[in-house]
């Protein structure tokens, strides 16, 4: 047994006090940095296993499993366990990529979902890359109607429109998708990026009528520009940006602002929250039914007493970027504003103002950053953006939307609830297993306790990500996991002969021979197939074993051998 | 708990268990039914209040036009949960492979198109565009007619027309496929609530592929790694040897009690794999690189600790079962069914297959490989 001066001495010692003190800032660290708790939360992880398998001491094996158990519960607190739709009710609908593709134009779909999404209003849509050729878009509740707005979204191309001066200049219509190109280096004439494009006949007419005489106004470029609609704003976003040189008026902004969402028979007013407060005298009339707003606006209930369908947006879809310069009054807009699907505002330059037709244009820009590379890098992404925009928000390759999962909210809890009870049953159960063939409460004590500890370990792991089913049922299978190694470790030790550290040592080479080898077996299904459907399943019967052998086998072994 | 050592008289006979099982298994694996996930078709999950005729519903959907692979109807505390699994429509199959052909070839199209344009005219250009847009149209055409309209592509002036066309074609196919699917069911079942789970021709090849690959990448890995931890030909091949029947007999009984192959229990077999060794590589590392005792007091004494590791494994998973027979979530069902089924075959495999090569192969002159230390033990154990 250990003895109550060996415990004293033991948590004395330097590395145990130093593994504690780190748990502690960790924890301090997730409670104060809410952002990045499940970084802060896995490293340390890391941090403390390394220890345990480099420090290879009793104390340490003990202090480092209850230091991750505290980690994991603190995990579990302030960042709390995610569950997949499984359990919290919604619909999943998969977007299968036709080919692989790299992590840059991973990102770069993902957020063009995200962009098109918002813009329909559909904010608490969530996109999330699964793999290399996945794409996970879930919703937190299982409306029909909203189901079939996304699949639509997913399915269909988005509206592109350029406007000039309030006028339509470019249809999206009117560009050949094939022809999208990046203007390559040498065409450039000075500038970091540029993006051409060519346009049908009819297109380049519209243009040069519309664009004629307007050297320096802004193209106004929108993807899925809502119709029918008024926008109300907070007047905190007109305040002068620090991002432009000379200091902008409150007024100067809106009436930028103003002019950047005329639009000939559909112009989209802009409205001020501290100016509809004071006198609230607006009503949706044939043409105006829809009001954007930001959500938690205290307006809300006015516009929907009034008789607007009110589609609220976050603050940073919300937000005004604008560009100002001191020398032409003309030029001054508002480059982006996500809200009112506006993404981007290029100056015509002098030569397409003429009025003569042309098939060919391009629209070229500087790019940010401070190194070479940097710049580089920066003028690539806006290449992009712009070329997925031209596209009407396309996405650069092939999808097809995969099987779609609804499950309603009640339902969803009810398996979390019979889930969780399941989980404790089958402790209690493996337990009685155990008790069974040990008879010893000094051996089934610890045995029972580091099981449960592996439990908590991978429920803050895994929900750091999401919990779904198959996740779930790979948490439950763990707990039969986790006592295997600990009666291989048991049943060695309980042998006659020889001293203990040799028979421990035997113990472990099994272990670590079948955790090596079931989790090679999983490996592929993990980290190859991108077969999301499991993926939870196999992380959680490739974790299990790994945490065990290098976080809770350890401990155990340091408990027990002091029995025999 | 105190079972007679099985090794003492003459275990050889004990193979025949094992090889039995294996043939009755094999027999029943080619009736195993793929899931939706990897043939492809409908699910549909309705909730009703009473329970329904399977074999009417059936023969009902049939009638309409709806070739029906299972009809499940059970009983939850809500009511009762209808199943109905519809196979594959071949027009819709037809569909996605026509709109993906379209979808490839139509941006090289409109980049001819607009080279006519930017070329004034060329004869070249324009004979260029027409042999594009002949396939394209061609691709568009079949859609249309899936969709029962007209077949016009060719008068759609541009290329951003008919691209627009062929979408809204797509996108109405599919949905005029659910929608009239639902409504043929409302009319037979009278349910509260109903979820469709479809899985399209192209996604279930993919799941077949990418399972394949698993499958393969994971058979080369494990043999490697068995082989590079025992170092002998005989061992390692016991060892696989026992994990491959473990996975045979799981398979038959997924044939002989319905369990369909899904991703789940996909998932559920690989994750057998690693049980099935887990048992092999005690066993094998006892018998084998020990000495003390016989070999068969040795094996016997593994078996000892092998059956406790496998119970405690079987409850969790009857636990998960009962789980799954109160949800009846599927994931659920399949996992624990393959589990319990490999577990139990596990016990078989190991302990009267495994055993008995690993006996026979050190009784009959084999080396004991002297008591080298595993592989990799030294970096992870004190």
């Amino acid at each position: 047994m250990i003895s109550k001066e060996e415990l004293f001495q033991g948590a004395r010692a330097r590395e145990v006090v130093a593994i504690f003190a780190f748990t502690l800032i960790a924890c301090a660290a997730m409670a104060l940095d809410k952002a990045h708790g499940v970084p802060i939360y896995i490293v340390s992880l890391l941090i403390v296993g390394a220890a345990i398998s480099f420090l290879k001491k009793d104390n340490v094996r003990i202090a480092g499993l209850l230091a991750i158990v505290l980690l994991s519960l603190f995990s579990i607190g302030f960042n709390g366990v995610k569950f997949g739709i499984d359990f919290s009710g919604g619909v999943r609908i998969p977007v299968l990529l036709e080919k692989p593709v790299d992590s840059t134009t991973m990102e770069e779909m993902v957020s063009t979902i995200k962009t098109r999404a918002a813009s329909f209003g559909l904010t608490e849509v969530k996109v999330r890359p699964i793999g290399d050729s996945e794409i996970y878009v879930e919703l937190p509740q299982s409306n029909p109607q909203l189901v079939k707005d996304v699949e639509n979204l997913l399915s269909q191309q988005g509206v592109y429109l350029g406007v000039v001066d309030g006028k339509v200049a470019v249809k999206g219509d009117d560009i050949y998708s094939g022809n999208i190109v990046r203007v390559q280096s040498q065409y450039l004439r000075g500038a970091d990026w540029g993006v051409s494009f060519s346009v049908t006949q009819a297109g380049a007419q519209r243009f040069a009528t519309v664009a004629k005489g307007k050297a320096n106004y802004p193209l106004y470029m929108f993807l899925d520009r809502p119709t029918n609609a008024i926008i109300v704003i907070n007047d905190s976003l007109l305040a002068p940006s620090t991002k432009t040189v000379v200091p902008l008026s409150k007024s100067r902004a809106l009436e930028i602002a103003r002019s950047a969402m005329r639009l000939e028979g559909d112009d989209m007013p802009v409205y001020l929250e501290s100016e509809l407060s004071r006198n609230f005298s607006i009503a949706p009339d044939e043409n105006k039914t829809k009001a954007i707003v930001q959500s938690g606006s205290p307006l809300i209930p006015q516009l929907r007493a009034a008789g607007f369908v009110v589609v609220e947006k976050s603050k940073e879809d919300m937000a005004l970027d604008f560009s100002f310069s001191a020398e032409s009054s003309v030029s001054d807009a508002v480059v982006s504003w996500k809200a009112a699907g506006l993404l981007s505002a290029p100056r015509l330059v002098a030569s397409v103002t003429e009025g003569i037709p042309s098939f060919s244009y391009s629209i070229t820009g500087p790019a940010q950053g401070d190194s070479a590379q940097e710049r580089a890098k920066d003028a690539l992404r806006k290449e992009k953006e712009l070329e997925s925009l031209l596209k009407g928000g396309a996405l650069p390759v092939q999808i097809n939307l995969g099987s779609k999962t609804v499950v309603p909210a009640p339902l969803g809890e009810e398996f979390l609830r019979l889930s969780l009870i399941g989980m404790a049953f089958a402790l209690l159960v493996v337990s009685l297993v155990v008790a069974l063939r040990y008879r010893h409460l000094q051996i089934i004590l610890p045995m029972i306790c580091i099981s449960m500890a592996e439990i908590i370990i991978m429920m803050a792991v895994l929900g750091s990500f999401t919990i779904d089913l198959s996740a779930m049922a790979g948490m439950l299978a763990a707990i039969g996991v986790s006592v295997d190694a600990q009666i291989i470790v048991t049943d060695e030790l309980l042998k006659k002969d020889e001293d203990v550290k040799k028979k421990l040592d035997k113990a472990f080479g099994i272990i670590t021979t079948s955790v090596l080898i079931a989790v090679i077996a999983m490996l592929p299904l993990m980290l190859l197939s991108g077969l999301v459907e499991v993926i939870g399943f196999a992380t959680a019967t490739v974790l299990g074993p790994l945490l065990g052998l290098f976080i809770s086998r350890p401990a155990y072994g340091a408990i027990v051998e002091r029995l025999f | 708990m105190e079972v007679p050592n099985l090794y003492k008289g003459n275990y050889k006979l004990l193979i025949i268990v094992p090889l039995l099982l294996v043939a009755i298994s094999l027999f029943y694996i080619p009736q195993i039914k793929k899931g939706v996930d990897f043939k492809g078709g409908t699910l549909v999950t309705m909730q009703t209040a009473e329970g329904v005729d399977a074999a009417a519903l059936s023969q009902a959907l049939a009638e309409k036009g709806y070739p029906v692979s299972s009809v499940k109807s059970l009983q939850n505390p809500k009511g009762y949960e209808v199943e109905v699994e519809i196979e594959r429509d071949d027009s819709l199959t037809r569909a996605e492979g026509l709109k993906t052909s379209f979808f490839e070839k139509i941006d090289e199209v409109s980049r001819y198109e607009s080279d006519v344009q930017t070329t004034n005219q060329s004869a070249e250009a324009i004979a260029k565009y027409a042999e594009g847009r002949q396939e394209v149209d061609g691709y568009a055409d079949e859609l249309f007619a899936i969709a029962l309209l007209q077949k016009n592509a060719s008068r759609h002036q541009s290329t951003n027309d008919l691209k627009n066309a062929v979408s809204a074609t797509y996108r109405m196919i599919l949905d005029g496929y659910s929608e009239k699917l639902s409504a043929t069911l409302s009319e037979l079942v009278p349910y509260e609530s109903a979820s469709f789970n479809e899985v399209s021709a192209s996604l279930s090849e993919k799941f077949l592929e990418k399972a394949m690959n698993v499958v393969i990448y994971s058979t080369i890995l494990v043999s490697i790694a068995v082989f590079l931890i025992f170092r002998t030909a005989v061992p390692s091949l016991a060892v696989l040897v026992g994990a491959a029947c473990d996975v045979i007999i799981a398979m038959g009984a997924m044939g002989l009690f319905g369990i369909p192959l899904t991703l789940a229990s996909f998932a559920a077999l690989l994750m057998l794999v690693g049980f099935s060794l887990d048992t092999d590589v005690l066993l094998t590392m006892r018998v084998i690189k020990r000495r003390e005792g016989t070999p068969r007091e040795r094996a016997y004494d593994a078996m000892k600790t092998g059956a406790t590791m496998s119970m405690a494994l079987l409850v969790s998973f009857i636990c998960l079962f009962i789980l799954a027979s109160l949800t009846h979530i599927n994931t659920y069902y399949e996992i624990s069914a393959v589990a319990i089924a490999g577990l139990l075959a596990d016990l078989v495999a190991t302990w009267l297959l495994n055993a008995v090569i690993v006996l026979y192969y050190l009784e009959n002159g084999g080396s004991t490989g002297e008591a080298q230390k595993p592989f990799l033990s030294s970096i992870f154990s004190g």
